[in-house]
């Protein structure tokens, strides 16, 4: 308690490894009650191992993990789910579920045995469908969803969860940029503290207040996006070449690639690859 | 519009279903080889429930009906469809959890080995530990005592449910259950991502070790010995009894309880490992205690009736095609009671003078249903 009150998260010197492989070294950061912080890299780099380490999916070799001045390590596995929320990418086949059942699976961390869903929780469920635009799909069947609706609906669960932390592992996968952007914003206006691994730099830049970038296992910028958004670090990081201007709408970076790596001339528009 | 119509055609269900447990047992009281009617059945129903004299409502009065009936009726028909109808309920309850902890469609207690290892439990306790202390008799060649073992012990015979006869049967069931489902456990790998994959393979392999090892051991029994265990292993109710009873009720109504309070934390674990994890379920842990309950349920179940497959795979999805949407356990339960009651009507009435083997019955109807499950999700 005796960390910045402020503070959602606080992550010191995390690392983890598997059969002598470095997956995640030293990683340190913090994230401020009520912020989104996006986490960005190329593949492999560690992201969703992180994520797993901050829902205790994996346990780290070393480091600690505070939320809200908590040592997660202390807590109940139920207790950490009153207060972490988790969103990924891919589910699996459900049997007959309809998108009401699938929010209210929020519920079972809050719940006791035998304890069954009050008028309040069938408020609390309506009200997050709501909050996702799904409340006339109620009672259609998941499988029958979109992808951008059934990513929807996954957030409305998380939503009922009541968390004080939400934390989406590649959450706009497979989704044409409409839903990126509405599902991205759509967790934004929620006010609470969020981490969200993303894939598209464009879109990080855009929607999140703080970025975080990892490689081969090691944070190498973290900060405001025009910090880590440089011409410099992308090309060492990605080993793409890009040039980096002002957001015509936001203000903050906007990234432009170029192409034509196959021939050796990175900046060849001419050619063909 | 369509939400007031499926409320609609939830409660008819329901209704439906409803009406059917108050009719059934009535019914399947009135089917035999005896001649009983449907208005008998109700007088001495009603009579004994509202003490022993009918008063006048009913044309039948306790004088008209016999004696022999009245026995036929309580001590024969009442115990067998109270037993099939806790079979037929453990046995879909079971088939629900492990399809549902295993993300599995065609997971049922047959396929992942633990009705054949509760069989192998049964016929080893059957061969060796009979009554008379077989082992020295079995090994000297004698095998046919095995018959004899098998009719005194605590399953054929009416001891106190609490005797070692009767108990020794559902315990080397249950230990041969959950040697099963170790060794299904260990082959999957415990913990592992590809847990669930691996399960189903492992329980088909394990199915089939302990299937052979079943029939090594009749191998070296005698005929008669062979074909009374045989039959055992087809399923029956025939020889339900009050005092056997006892225990696969307990353990059934124990185990729905059990269920019913873990219910979010089971339906949370289809939503995948990682999500329920999140979720705040400890799922490694809740998978290992969900599947000794199904082979408890299984074991209880093979050691009072014999092997009956394919119940636990067609009465939850058939639950589910009927009540989409919904999670049903306690309906799950009671469809799968009910529908056991009818095939044991069935595996009495089929044939003129003789009793069909239930498991028959639900191999022949489960087998295509299997197919159906198939085809229909492509």
């Amino acid at each position: 308690m005796s960390l910045n009150p402020a503070s959602a998260l606080n992550v010191e010197q995390l690392s983890w490894s598997v059969d002598q492989t470095q997956i995640l070294s030293r990683v340190s950061f913090a994230l401020s009650k009520g912020e989104m912080l996006g986490l960005i890299g190329p593949n492999g780099a560690g992201k969703s191992s992180l994520l797993r380490c901050l829902y205790r999916y994996i346990t780290p070799d070393q480091g600690q993990i505070k939320i809200f001045g908590q040592n997660i390590s202390g807590l109940s596995q139920k207790l950490l789910a009153t207060k972490v929320a988790v969103v990924q990418q891919e589910t699996p086949h459900y049997f007959e579920m309809t998108t009401e059942q699938i929010a209210s699976m929020g519920l079972t961390p809050h719940k006791g045995l035998f304890e069954t869903d009050s008028q309040a929780d069938k408020q609390h469920v309506a009200e997050a469908l709501e909050k996702v635009g799904l409340q006339h799909k109620a009672q259609q069947q998941y499988e029958q969803l979109s992808g951008g609706e059934k990513q929807r609906a996954l957030i409305a669960r998380a939503i009922v969860q009541k968390p004080q932390l939400l934390i989406l592992d590649e959450p706009t996968n497979h989704l044409d940029i409409r839903y990126q952007i509405q599902i991205l914003e759509l967790v934004r206006q929620l006010g609470i503290s969020v981490i969200a691994s993303i894939h598209d730099l464009n879109l990080a830049s855009a929607v999140c207040d703080r970025l975080l970038l990892l490689d081969e296992g090691k944070c190498i910028a973290q900060g405001l996006p025009d910090e880590v958004l440089t011409e410099a670090i992308i090309g060492d990081v990605f080993d793409v070449c890009c040039q980096i201007s002002k957001h015509p709408q936001h203000g903050k970076p906007l990234i432009t690639y170029f192409y034509g790596y196959q021939t050796g001339q990175p900046h060849g528009g001419e050619h063909d690859s | 519009m369509s939400l007031a119509a499926t409320s609609f055609k939830y409660k008819a269900l329901l209704f439906a279903t409803a009406l059917l447990t108050l009719v059934t047992p009535i019914a399947a009281a009135s089917f035999g080889a005896a001649n009983i009617s449907f208005e008998q059945v109700i007088t001495l129903f009603s009579s004994s429930i509202f003490g022993a004299d009918p008063s006048g409502l009913e044309p039948f009065g306790s004088s008209n009906t016999s004696a022999i009936t009245q026995r036929i009726v309580f001590e024969l028909r009442l115990p067998r469809i109270i037993l099939a109808f806790i079979a037929g309920a453990g046995l879909a309850l079971a088939g629900s959890v492990l399809q549902t902890v295993t993300r599995n469609p065609l997971a049922d207690p047959y396929l992942f080995g633990i009705s054949s290892g509760a069989s192998f439990g049964a016929v080893l306790v059957l061969s060796f530990f009979g009554s008379q202390g077989l082992v020295q008799q079995w090994l000297s060649e004698s095998g046919s005592h095995l018959a004899d073992a098998l009719l005194r012990s605590g399953w054929f015979s009416h001891d106190a449910w609490w005797s070692w006869s009767s108990l020794s049967l559902p315990i080397g069931a249950f230990i041969g259950a959950c040697f099963s489902v170790l060794l299904v456990l260990s082959l999957s790998g415990f913990g592992r991502a590809s847990q669930v994959e691996r399960m189903l393979l492992s329980g088909v392999a394990t199915s089939f070790m302990f299937g052979a090892l079943t029939s090594l051991v009749l191998y070296f029994s005698s005929p008669q010995a062979a074909a009374s265990v045989l039959f055992w292993s087809l399923g029956s109710f025939a020889k339900a009894s009050w005092e056997g009873l006892v225990i696969p009720a307990v353990v059934v109504c124990s185990s729905i309880l059990i269920i019913l309070a873990f219910k979010r934390q089971v339906i949370a674990i289809q939503a995948g490992d990682e999500t329920a994890h999140s979720l705040g379920v400890n799922v490694a842990k809740l998978r290992l205690y969900m599947l000794l309950l199904c082979s408890l349920i299984t074991a209880v179940l093979v050691a009072s009736c014999g092997g009956i497959g394919f119940v636990g795979l067609m009465i939850p999805h058939t639950v589910r095609l009927l009540f989409p949407g919904q999670q049903p356990i306690l309906i799950t339960a009671l469809v799968g009671g009910l529908f056991m009651i009818w095939i044991d009507v069935l595996a009495r009435c089929l044939l003129a003078n003789q009793e069909l083997p239930v498991g028959i019955i639900t191999a022949a109807i489960g087998s295509v249903f299997f197919l159906f499950v198939l085809r229909h999700r492509r």
